[in-house]
């Protein structure tokens, strides 16, 4: 058994009750007493190793598949990690912000975004589901559409109409038609083919009620300041997805 | 299936009819044959407890739900503490409400803290920003911040404008909200309500309204509150006038409902004994009934048609559920409820309904256990005497034979944890007992040998009688360890463990299941083994054998364990006080006995 000694004072009570005994096994056996374990250093004594840049945890983004052809405008801004990948063509249009680890998939089809809409990490535009059909135009987004975290639209002819938000972790099945101005709320699910009516929220596992804030155009205006914001925040690098 | 997990339950004395008959004095005539076989039980281990009688199940909790009363020395379980009310907050402001106001304002946030009637959401007040208009050069965002303001639920979208109600300022939401009827139309106050019934237009545009259909079946719409209002008013004067009394019908009209001194009586329940002067006691006789609206009659409206017409069009989706109705607050100034169906297109917003701090008192001694700090926004307790940190814990770990030659090791690597038992297989379970306090104490185990219920099981505590160290200083046991073999050591090791040849913390060694040790012993805590011996789940049909019921294939050991320790004497306690006199180091003999079960496994069925 591995035993270091501690120095006496760490315990009162061994000190006045044995102290007569003054540790002789001190003596047979060569004592170190500093012998700390590595892991208990103290603070000061330990060294600080900082690198400037701040590094992900998570492993970079491996581009697989093959390169899709793109059509992006002149004014979009999309991360270098975005995940673009598929056989057809992805079109976005002018000052949509794609964030990194997004994934935009055209394998079944075509993939349009419209203007001014945000796709967020690691949500997965036009995911081939189930079905696995192709289609003309796997999926279409309108105007002013924000793609939250983690959600997940089907390839397949889905449609999400303008100013829709859909939630973080939300999944739109293939071939779905989102009206306009409509919310999915987190972790909603629209199955494949279903057609939801304009200003709807779906709400609590799959309820549903007609939005009558009518604040559309706020909201527009609440994305074009999003936008804003996120135009300075994210490096845009389109020229890599050429 | 989900994998079973090991548990334990300990039983709270208050619902054992014995020890209530025990402790109110009388003696119990308990060992009139003392079973000289069960070893270390006592005397109470005669009546053994029976884990799946249903009065168990409301005495059994898992360890963290138990208190401990420090002056009764006994266990308290949340259903025999009393609980006094601290304080009352608001869940969402996490304001205090003083229990003045809750008297006065009601149970509910009078802030601004409301919930979604859709979702029970919490709202947010949200200014509506009107339309910038475009012939004006001033900046667009200068006037966002002002005008009417709405409650707004961020989850589902849910405006209160959906219901009409805007509000003029941005807090005290409350008293704004309950002056607002549906629609935005403001409730009368008691005072308007006077002055409008004087009003010569209001009284004039009554009357043709009345003239221009039939005047018998004119009626106004009258809200919960105005009814009673009119009501009210309306039998005041009954009461007040000398008119009504009929003496004809006196003798009658005494006793039912109709007959003043009755219905001043009822009244006087409601509007607190204004009523009840000697000169309406002393008139009897019977008085008309109300007969209009302005009087406070209001018929019952029977044509639904439009309430129809509307479901039809809003469909199963517009009705407002059970639980959006039961959540809805009172509201005394919407329409009275004749014939009305519910949408949720009038619900209202919600105000928080206030949650409460609770300190919790033995109910023998009145001492506080548990006492929350009175503040809101700290979720500490100035009193806290949870069981956990007075009787050990017992942790349970399947023990699995590893190889050959009756060797054992204590890792789960041969069995999955949670997987059944085989029935009539002798399986061994490794009971870790773990010392809170900082005595030594001695625990004395009993079990039946066979669990009660159809299905007996054998068990066998190998070693029922041990002693557990100390909850001394961490640092204690570094020292005795590093000391080896050292008398600190041994005397750790305790005295049934010498044949073991167990080290309490080195790995590589075998240890042997021996009856009458301890299998392993750490600073605080021991272990031992537990053998048990499945019964066979198999039914006999033919015979009328029961079909296997809820949670009948668990194996489920009770287990009464009994906890000595000498205590030092504590002070404050009078009948110890004259022990301790003599000198300061006296002690005391404790001793704290319980039954609890011990959830092993689940049996296979055959």
């Amino acid at each position: 058994m591995t035993s270091y000694c501690r120095p006496a004072i760490l315990s009162p009570k061994v000190q006045q009750g044995e102290s007569k005994q003054s540790f002789p096994h001190c003596i047979k056996q060569p004592c170190s007493f500093p012998k700390i374990p590595q892991g208990r250093l103290l603070k000061s004594q330990r060294k600080i190793t900082m690198s400037s840049k701040r590094h992900s945890i998570v492993p970079p983004v491996s581009q697989s598949g093959p390169k899709p052809p793109v059509q992006f405008s002149s004014s979009i801004t999309i991360s270098d990690s975005a995940l673009l990948t598929g056989t057809n063509l992805i079109a976005i249009s002018s000052e949509s912000v794609i964030h990194p680890r997004a994934k935009l998939d055209s394998l079944a089809g075509r993939i349009n975004i419209g203007r001014r809409c945000v796709v967020h990490e690691r949500s997965v535009v036009g995911a081939v589901g189930t079905s696995g059909r192709i289609t003309e135009a796997a999926v279409t987004l309108g105007d002013y559409v924000t793609v939250e975290v983690g959600a997940s639209i089907e390839a397949g002819d889905t449609v999400i109409g303008d100013g829709t938000t859909v939630g973080v972790g939300a999944k739109v099945g293939a071939g779905a038609v989102i009206g306009k101005h409509c919310t999915l709320t987190p972790h909603t699910e629209i199955a494949a083919g279903e057609v939801v009516p304009d200003f709807t929220v779906v709400y609590s596992n799959g309820l549903r009620r007609p939005d009558r804030r009518g604040i559309a155009e706020l909201k527009n205006k609440g994305q074009i300041r999003q936008i804003d914001v996120l135009r300075r925040m994210i490096p845009s690098n389109p020229a890599k997805f050429d | 299936m989900a994998a079973f997990v090991p548990y334990t339950y300990f039983q709270c004395p208050c619902s054992d009819s014995s020890t209530l008959a025990q402790s109110s004095g009388s003696n119990s005539p308990s060992s009139a044959h003392p079973d000289p076989d069960d070893g270390g039980i006592d005397d109470d281990s005669d009546r053994a407890f029976d884990p799946r009688a249903p009065r168990s199940n409301y005495s059994l909790y898992p360890l963290e739900y138990l208190l401990y009363c420090e002056d009764c020395h006994q266990i308290r379980c949340p259903r025999c503490v009393a609980e006094e009310i601290v304080t009352y907050y608001c869940p969402n402001c996490l304001f205090e409400v003083p229990s003045s106001n809750l008297k006065s304002e009601g149970n509910r946030c009078t802030r601004s803290c409301f919930q979604c009637p859709i979702c029970i959401g919490p709202l947010a007040v949200t200014s509506i920003e009107t339309k910038p208009d475009p012939n004006l050069l001033a900046a667009p965002d200068s006037a966002s911040h002002s005008g009417p303001y709405a409650l707004t639920c961020s989850y589902c979208n849910w405006t209160s404008t959906e219901v009409g109600i805007k509000f003029e300022k941005p807090n005290s939401i409350h008293a704004q909200l309950a002056k607002l009827r549906n629609g935005g139309t403001s409730r009368l106050t008691a005072k308007e309500r006077k002055e409008r019934r004087k009003d010569p237009a209001y009284t004039s545009q009554r009357a043709a309204a009345g003239s221009e259909r039939e005047s018998s079946d004119w009626q106004e719409d009258l809200d919960l509150e105005t009814q009673f209002a009119n009501l009210k008013l309306f039998y005041q004067s009954q009461l007040a006038d000398p008119n009504s009394a009929d003496h004809g019908l006196s003798s009658l009209g005494d006793l039912g409902f109709s007959s003043p001194s009755s219905l001043s009586r009822i009244m006087s329940i409601y509007t607190g004994g204004s009523l009840h002067d000697k000169k309406a006691k002393s008139r009897v006789g019977a008085m008309r009934e109300a007969l209009e609206s302005d009087e406070g009659l209001q018929l019952a409206d029977l044509d639904e048609s439009a309430a129809i017409s509307r479901l039809r069009q809003e469909g199963y989706d517009g009705t407002a559920s059970t639980e959006q109705l039961l959540e809805q607050p009172p509201n005394l100034g919407e329409e009275h409820l004749h014939g009305r169906a519910r949408f949720t297109a009038e619900l209202r917003p919600i105000p928080y309904l206030l949650r409460t701090k609770r300190s919790k008192r033995c109910p023998v001694c009145r001492h506080i256990i548990s006492k929350p700090e009175a503040k809101m926004q700290t979720t500490r307790f100035r009193i806290r005497l949870v069981a956990g940190s007075y009787i050990p814990s017992i942790a349970i770990r399947p023990l699995s034979l590893s190889g050959a030659g009756g060797s054992f090791s204590s890792s789960s690597t041969t069995t999955v944890p949670g997987a059944p038992l085989e029935p009539l297989k002798p399986a061994h379970f490794l009971l870790t007992f773990k010392n809170p306090i900082f005595e030594t104490v001695k625990v004395t185990l009993g079990t039946p040998a066979r669990t009660p219920g159809r299905f007996a099981s054998k068990v066998t505590v190998l070693c029922p009688v041990f002693e557990i160290g100390a909850n001394t200083d961490v640092w204690d046991e570094a020292l005795k360890d590093s000391s080896g073999s050292d008398r600190d050591g041994r005397r750790r090791r305790g005295k049934g463990d010498e044949g073991g040849g167990g080290g309490s913390g080195g790995g590589g060694l075998t240890n042997q299941i021996e009856v009458g040790k301890i299998w392993e012993r750490g600073r605080n805590w021991v272990s031992i083994v537990v053998e048990v011996m499945p019964a066979s789940l198999h039914l006999r049909e033919d015979e009328g054998d029961l079909p296997l019921r809820e949670e009948e294939d668990v194996l489920e050991i009770p287990m009464f364990v009994r906890v000595e320790w000498e205590a030092d004497v504590g002070g404050d306690e009078v009948g110890s006080a004259a022990h301790g006199r003599d000198s300061k180091e006296a002690r005391e003999k404790r001793e704290l006995a319980y039954w609890c079960v011990l959830g092993l496994g689940k049996i296979r069925r055959s």
